[in-house]
């Protein structure tokens, strides 16, 4: 028995306004998600996760909307404009958009959510300085509002689409405890929040008055698991429909794809990975040194043989999706004969001790490091590694500045915009930035803040990665995908490179 | 009856053989593999990554994902899981052991103070003391040692305790109190040798939980340095390999199995030969 889209909707609509207790029957429009990790709180100023905004990108709209092909495309806003050399923008609403309690959406709900992440309340929350740029929220008419900003800023537009700027009911916002708000997220989105376990998974219900058109799902659940075997093994019994990233390990991919019910989503993601150097002291302080020990690496064949083809190699610190890479650009070629006769310049004797620091929980990563390390013993360095607890390295070992020769750094940034992650990699006194301070490197970080011509900026950052590299402040690895385990009879579901996942157009046979 | 009782003897025997057989025969590669294995399996070779068992001659039990050779790594792994397994469980006796003979013989304050900081310490998961033990003095096979150690000597301290109680009012040690024998004497030469039984059995047990509790730690990147092999590190790693190569995981998981096995047997007999009460005929 096949229910037309809206009947199916309508029925949802109906059984969800019966009194609890009354559960839909399970129609084969229930789609199961496992994701690696439980955000804990749904308050878009609270979080900073990726997999939060698995969840959110199907509660919440945002002004506008990125979706996989990371254009920027008309959301809650129809149109805008950019007015006063970049430091107003002028945003047309969509009318007749209801929040999934009732409330109406309009221009007072763009300034209440826009001064509640900029206020004391998104002081407390990681989300705040993304927007710190936004002065003030004008509201024109009640459809038209406008951002004034202190300078220009060419990133917001795609900071709009997502985290902080995902737009809350200001009544229901204020009316409840933080808590239940927390635990209850109510945006404008495809899908609603009917039920949230905490550590074990959370429901959605589709909302069948969304202004884009009830979504073709009924019900979408999301399992917390953060075990790969697990998700995977779920995935294999039928119980889970799609493994979303960061979960599925290299080493696994064999194994989805033997399985002929299911598939692996190989995308292009922002997320890159580098073995950076302590330039402050030790041997790395030395450029020569840095520089062989690139070259002694054979990256090439480690992304080959350890991570079955799933990466990219780099030769800078971001992917092919960021804004201000540069394709002409070369890794270090692998050549240890050059890189012993660096070494040996450099007055470095055999046997000279590098310590390679990682997190413990990253088994391929592991892997990879074990190669680079056994690369290294090859030209007479003796490379050991040291596993951390994850939290330990980021919020201790590496902003303190008590790292070993090398450390492990992991970076996405959804904006894919290179300012986002050189700034913070390269500028002085940041906090991933403990060893180095270069004054031409700040000074030329500093310049393409404000600039909003896009070509000119796009040419600085592009200088900016080459003088990273010429300076070797980092063992550029790879750019990895993102995984993806499908089963087969979901269709019309598109990998997006960020985890971001809107579901409004998947269907489930 | 005297029949029944040689085969029982005969029986001890096939478990001392069987015991010295399989830990003996561990031990001995382990300890002889820098000369059998020189290159202590560090050797990557990307292009013969993965490749199955008993297929090369020269990597008769496959390679793991690196390259490296799985028999290599295994008979190397060994010396890392060995010495911690050995040390940390000889460590936590000797410490529980005194814990818990002055606790259980003088009783009083010092049994008040050793079993109410036992307690707590109890009260503690392992892994939050695991995590703040090694936050504080930092990693490497040393710390991961006295850590075991101070996570272990409780378990002694409370079975000798239990056991010292019960001993205390048998007639030998009113005897040997009665005609004044100095009380370091009792401890040692009357009580130690009646609790022996029970602290050899958990011990045999221990070196088997201690070897897994490195892997655990060494997996949680708290333990030994991941370049050096040790049969925990090479189970967490190929963990996520099992499903299409199992050599990874298996071969390290089958010399953990034979060396513990090895151990609880000549456990058994141990504590046959040691217990006193085993030497009349049961």
């Amino acid at each position: 028995m096949k229910l037309g889209i809206t009947r199916g909707a309508l029925l949802a609509a109906v059984l969800a306004a019966l009194p609890f207790g009354v559960t839909p029957a399970q129609a084969a429009g229930t789609l199961t998600i496992s994701s690696p990790q439980d955000p804990g709180s749904w308050d878009p100023i609270d979080t900073f996760l990726v997999n939060w905004s698995s969840v959110a990108t199907n509660i919440y709209d945002g002004l506008v909307y990125r979706g996989p092909d990371t254009k920027i495309v008309p959301g809650l806003a129809t149109e805008w404009d950019v007015l006063d050399e970049g430091k107003r923008l002028r945003f047309k609403l969509r009318e007749g958009v209801k929040f999934h309690n009732g409330e109406d959406f309009n221009a007072e709900a763009v300034k209440f959510t826009f001064d509640r992440l900029l206020g004391e309340e998104g002081k407390k929350g990681p989300q705040r300085s993304n927007y710190a740029v936004i002065e003030k929220v004008e509201i024109v008419d009640d459809f038209t509002v406008d951002l004034v900003l202190t300078q220009p800023d060419p990133v917001l537009i795609t900071k709009l689409a997502g985290y902080g700027a995902m737009i809350v009911p200001p009544k229901y916002v204020t009316e409840n405890e933080e808590d239940f708000v927390n635990a209850n997220p109510v945006g404008t989105g495809p899908f609603k929040m009917t039920s949230y376990e905490p550590k074990v998974g959370v429901k959605l219900e589709a909302f069948a008055d969304h202004w884009g058109g009830a979504p073709k799902l009924d019900a979408v659940e999301y399992r917390f698991i953060s075990e790969p075997a697990t998700a995977v093994a779920e995935l294999q019994a039928g119980r889970v429909d799609i493994v979303i990233p960061p979960t599925i390990p290299i080493s696994m991919v064999p194994t989805i794809e033997a399985d002929d019910k299911l598939e692996i989503r190989s995308v292009t993601s922002p997320t890159v990975y580098a073995l950076r150097f302590n330039t402050g002291n030790g041997i790395t302080a030395d450029e020569r040194v840095r520089k062989a020990m690139i070259m002694a690496v054979d990256r090439k064949a480690i992304i080959d043989a350890v991570l079955g083809g799933q990466a990219k190699q780099i030769a800078s610190f971001q992917s092919e999706l960021s804004f201000g890479y540069d394709p002409e650009m070369e890794p270090l070629p692998f050549d240890q004969a050059k890189a012993k006769e660096l070494l040996k310049e450099a007055g470095i004797a055999a046997g000279a001790p590098v310590q390679i620091d990682i997190r413990g929980n990253d088994a391929t990563f592991g892997e990879v490091t074990q190669a680079v390390a056994s690369y290294l013993q090859m030209v007479g360095l003796n490379a050991t590694i040291k596993p951390y607890e994850t939290n330990v390295l980021l919020n201790d070992i590496i902003p303190q500045g008590k790292t070993g020769e090398m450390f492990q750094q992991s970076w996405g940034g959804w904006t894919l915009d290179y300012d986002n992650t050189a700034y913070l990699m390269y500028h002085t006194g940041e906090r991933w930035n403990p060893y180095d301070s270069d004054k031409e490197l700040d000074a030329l970080l500093e310049s393409q803040r404000p600039m909003i011509d896009a070509e000119k900026r796009e040419k600085v950052l592009q200088e900016i990665a080459h003088y990273a590299a010429d300076r070797a402040l980092e063992m550029p690895l790879y750019n990895l995908n993102a995984l993806y385990g499908v089963n087969k009879r979901v269709k019309n579901f598109i990998a997006p490179p960020d985890s971001r996942m809107r579901l409004n157009e998947v269907e489930v046979e | 009856m005297a029949q029944a009782v040689s085969r029982l003897r005969h029986f001890k025997n096939i478990e001392f053989i069987l015991g010295v057989l399989l830990a003996g025969t561990m031990t001995l590669a382990v300890l002889f593999s820098p000369l059998l294995f020189p290159g202590g399996g560090e050797q990557i070779d990307l292009a013969a990554r993965l490749t199955k068992p008993f297929t090369d001659w020269t990597h008769i039990l496959g390679t793991d994902p690196l390259g490296r050779d799985v028999l290599a790594r295994v008979v190397t792994g060994g010396k890392i899981s060995l010495l911690v397994g050995f040390t940390s469980v000889a460590g936590a006796v000797v410490v529980g052991v005194v814990m818990g003979l002055i606790s259980g013989y003088y009783r009083g304050f010092w049994d008040m103070l050793v079993m109410r900081f036992a307690d707590v310490q109890l009260a503690l998961p392992f892994i939050l003391l695991a995590i703040t033990f090694i936050a504080i003095v930092g990693g490497g096979i040393t710390n991961t040692i006295v850590l075991l150690i101070v996570s272990q000597w409780v378990q002694y301290a409370r079975l000798v305790r239990g056991s010292v109680l019960s001993l205390n009012d048998r007639e030998f040690i009113h005897a040997a109190k009665a005609i004044g024998v100095p009380d370091f004497k009792i401890l040692f030469q009357h009580l130690l040798p009646n609790l022996a039984g029970p602290v050899i059995v958990l011990m045999t047990l221990n070196v088997a939980t201690n070897i897994l509790l490195e892997s655990s730690l060494t997996f949680l990147g708290l333990g030994v340095d991941p370049t050096i092999p040790s049969w925990g590190g090479m189970l967490a790693d190929g963990r996520t390999y099992l499903q299409n190569a199992w050599w990874v995981s298996v071969f390290p998981g089958l010399a953990i199995l034979f060396t513990v096995l090895g151990l609880n047997l000549l456990g058994d007999w141990l504590r046959d030969l040691l217990d006193p009460t085993g030497r009349t005929e049961t």
